[in-house]
């Protein structure tokens, strides 16, 4: 019966979306009218996913990286939009030949939002206390660290042995600088150094930032930023052609023609580290086998999903362009149903049955791709779509299942391929070994090279399938001036942003 | 009446017993758990652990069930497992949305279905009042996701004239706005359950059209249209007033359905974002308070209805 509603539901849904693009007509975005900044701005802007709360000590997900770390909560480094590491809350920092010692110069005058002063002892206490509480985020990238001292404005870092993602890791959870015994209640409230201040949450609605005037660097050119939670992308589109939001992230591609239609809005793609990642459970028939595994990625038409989706692009290993050990890995896995059928047939494993379990806030596109591409080559695929929670207890907790997708927005996250542990059940001690020997590199160029190596095993042994790389998209007012682009699933730094009174 | 009344409520309190184990089993019952969601897809199952003891998840389910349900009769619905916020607090911010909704799309419902079941009755036979009929059988079996979209299709998306969704977020500071807001939905609510209360009072009307009193009426010389509305309608009355605790209840589902078409920040949404992060004291207390309000209805209107029905007093 429920089943049967949702069908209905979604075949009205289309109807509904015909109809929409029958009564709105065609037309050119509008040119960016100039105007100045008007420093009493509000800006409005359309996010999805909304946080379950605040605690940006303990609470997963990438909700609350988006709109509190760099905004509201700073670390000693920080990453710009092209993926590179900026200085923060130090003003510079140097790091040892042997990769051994980190030291930074910590800014003077910095002010928390509450007002009190930022500490050399709070750089101290918060990075130690993150290492010593696991149930923090990130607790255990900072693992190598052996002391963290600070003597004056400067704070030394010492490792046990290099790590060549340090201070990548710096630039999120693990480096964020809080205010030593602080009574914020952060499930609900924020206490940073950010410039932006968390005035509320309406949960169930909205999050409002305002201007943090007493802030170090260069203050907002907006006085306010409400972030609307709208999961719906129709009600998106609503939202937007009422003007009741400025800038739509997470926008459906496919709908661009409607929003431009309006004139007050252009639709931007840019890139990020969003992986459509298709996962085998390989401890167990028919999965275990490579040749299976091989079948199912050769049987996928990966430009059509992109084609589909409307923006990304085609990914064929663990890595995506935006991250290091980045490469073209399409010969491993080209689209050919025939060598796909021949696979399955050598492996003596015709006519398969495979459940797919996916969350259910993912669209039909991927899905309806998948059944009918694996369909041509005799595997019958049952989708199963559960809630997020039911899908973290059976896939990721329990490993209970044989198929399942998942769009891992995280950037540098490769790590995963060389856990064994994780549900991705994929167990190669040499992909383990180079991912060991990347971190202990002491330069760049040496530890990306050895990430793209072991990128191309995982890759070669089909431990898993990347359906997509996801684009960015969103769409922008034609007022609005400084809204990033790139990877914002995962950052939205607002700090640049700007509405125009023209 | 009054032992009646006790009986009664004794029979509300073991209902509401029963609902409060019904609702904190079922719960339990679904996979995953908030120290999951909590933890994510980045965490070793010892932190899941870790965050399990810290929220009292480690407990036997007998003791979380009693800590409850003691916190309930004290008047502490409990708190919210990721924000700490009581959940009383948020039933209140949220019934700010919820509540006129429901009045709204009641008052929408009785104006739709109190004359036209009446009138489709007094005209039975003929084409209009058939006409009636078949479309309140037909609305009544339509979906609200449905007739939702096709209200936002035309009244939004076509005329313009009201919002597809959302609701303004300074609330009923101004009212215009929020009442703007909860039009499309109370309309869509409304209509479907006007439908099916239409049917209810034209059969109710034609009951009315064959007692004796009616006919009596009619043989005195009133016209059978007039006997029927001086002396008929007030058993229809009494009739509806039944029923109506019936459509309570179909209009806090068709709350919990509409809210998230709307997306209006209301105690359906909130509800589902809940049980969506297994927020399960959070879920526990909601559906507590609607399940309660669902049966203390009922028993009013089992009250009502023998204090003012004349043949139920004399019977007791």
């Amino acid at each position: 019966m429920l089943r049967r509603t949702a069908l209905a539901a979604t075949a009205l849904l289309a109807a509904g979306a015909l109809l929409l693009t029958a009564c709105t007509g065609g037309g050119e975005p509008a040119q960016t009218t100039a105007g100045s900044p008007d420093p009493d701005a509000s800006v409005a802007i359309r996010l999805v996913l909304e946080p379950g709360n605040l605690d940006i000590r303990q609470t997963a997900g990438a909700a609350l990286d988006q709109i509190l770390v760099d905004n509201i909560y700073q670390g000693l480094v920080a990453r710009t939009p092209e993926q590179d590491i900026e200085a923060s809350l130090a003003s510079d920092w140097t790091v040892s030949d042997d990769g051994l010692t980190y030291t930074f110069t910590l800014r003077e005058g910095v002010k928390f939002h509450n007002g009190e002063d930022l500490l050399p002892s709070d750089v101290v206490w918060s990075l130690q206390t993150r290492k010593a509480t696991p149930e923090w985020r990130d607790s255990a990238r900072l693992a190598n660290v052996t002391s963290i001292a600070a003597e004056g404005q400067v704070i030394t870092l010492t490792l046990s042995a290099p790590d060549s993602t340090l201070l990548w890791n710096l630039t999120g959870r693990a480096g964020i600088i809080l205010k030593q015994g602080d009574k914020t209640d952060y499930q609900t409230k924020a206490n940073g150094t950010g410039p932006f201040v968390l005035t509320s949450w309406k949960q169930g609605d909205s999050i409002t930032f305002e201007r943090n005037a007493e802030y170090w660097g260069d203050a907002p050119q907006v006085a306010e930023v409400v972030f609307a939670y709208i999961p719906e992308n129709q009600a998106a589109l609503n939202a937007a052609l009422a003007g009741d939001v400025d800038v739509v992230t997470g926008f459906d591609a496919n709908l661009k023609g409607q929003i431009e239609a309006t004139g007050d809005f252009a639709l931007e793609l840019g890139a990020s580290t969003d992986k459509g990642t298709l996962a085998f459970n390989q401890t167990k028939p028919p999965l275990d086998d490579k040749r299976v595994r091989q079948a199912i990625r050769q049987a996928i038409d990966h430009e059509a999903i992109v084609e589909a989706l409307a923006s990304g692009q085609t990914q064929y290993g663990p890595i995506p362009e935006l991250d290091p050990g980045y490469e073209d890995l399409s010969d491993v896995a080209p689209f050919d149903p025939e060598a796909a059928s021949a696979l399955l047939e050598e492996a003596n494993a015709q006519d398969l049955n495979l459940t797919l379990t996916i969350p259910n806030f993912y669209g039909p596109t991927v899905p309806t791709v998948l059944v009918s591409n694996l369909n041509d080559v005799g595997i019958t695929l049952t989708v199963d779509s559960v809630d997020f929670p039911t899908w973290l207890n059976d896939v990721y907790v329990n490993k209970d299942y044989d198929l399942s997708f998942v769009l891992h927005t995280e950037a540098r996250d490769f790590e995963n391929w060389a856990n064994p542990d994780y549900y991705f059940t994929y167990d190669n001690p040499q992909v383990q070994d180079l991912y060991a020997q990347s971190i202990a590199a002491t330069d760049e160029a040496t530890a990306e090279d050895l990430l793209a190596q072991a990128a191309r095993i995982v890759a070669e042994d089909h431990a898993g399938d990347w359906l997509y790389n996801g684009s960015s998209v969103i769409a922008v007012g034609s007022n609005i001036s400084g809204m990033p682009s790139i990877n914002v699933n995962e950052r939205l730094n607002l700090a640049e942003l700007a509405k125009s009174d023209g | 009446v009054i032992r009646y009344t006790l009986t009664r409520l004794a029979l509300l309190l073991l209902g509401l017993v029963v609902a409060s184990v019904l609702i904190f089993v079922t719960l339990r019952v679904l996979p995953g758990d908030v120290a999951q969601v909590i933890a994510g897809t980045n965490s070793t199952p010892e932190q899941i652990d870790a965050i399990r003891q810290e929220l009292g998840l480690d407990q036997p389910l007998v003791a979380q069930y009693l800590d409850w349900i003691g916190g309930v009769l004290r008047g502490d619905l409990g708190s919210s497992m990721l924000t700490g916020t009581p959940v009383a607090d948020e039933l209140v911010e949220k019934a700010q949305v919820t509540v006129p909704l429901g009045i709204l799309s009641l008052i929408v419902a009785l104006v739709v279905s109190l004359p036209l079941g009446v009138l489709s009755a007094m005209r039975r036979g003929r084409a209009d009042g058939t006409f009636m009929s078949v479309g309140a059988q037909a609305l009544a079996a339509v979906p609200v996701v449905w007739a939702g979209m096709m209200l936002v299709v035309v009244f939004a998306i076509w005329l313009g004239w009201l919002p597809a969704q959302g609701f303004p977020r300074a609330g009923w500071e101004d009212p215009a706005a929020a009442l703007r807001a909860l039009a499309l939905p109370a309309l869509t609510i409304g209509i479907v359950e006007g439908a099916m209360l239409l049917r209810f009072v034209r059969s109710a009307t034609l009951q009315a059209v064959g007692q004796d009193f009616v006919r009596t009426a009619a043989a005195k010389g009133l016209t059978r249209d007039a006997a029927l509305l001086r002396h008929g309608l007030p058993t229809v009355g009494l009739s509806v007033i039944t029923v109506l605790g019936l459509q309570v209840a179909g209009i806090i589902v068709g709350a919990v359905v509409i809210e998230q078409l709307f997306t209006l920040p209301g105690i359906g949404r909130m509800l589902v974002a809940d049980v969506s992060a297994r927020d399960l004291p959070k879920v526990q207390g909601e559906l507590l308070v609607l399940t309660s309000f669902v049966l203390i209805v009922g028993f009013f209107v089992d009250l009502v209805h023998r204090l003012i029905d004349p043949r139920q007093r004399e019977a007791a």
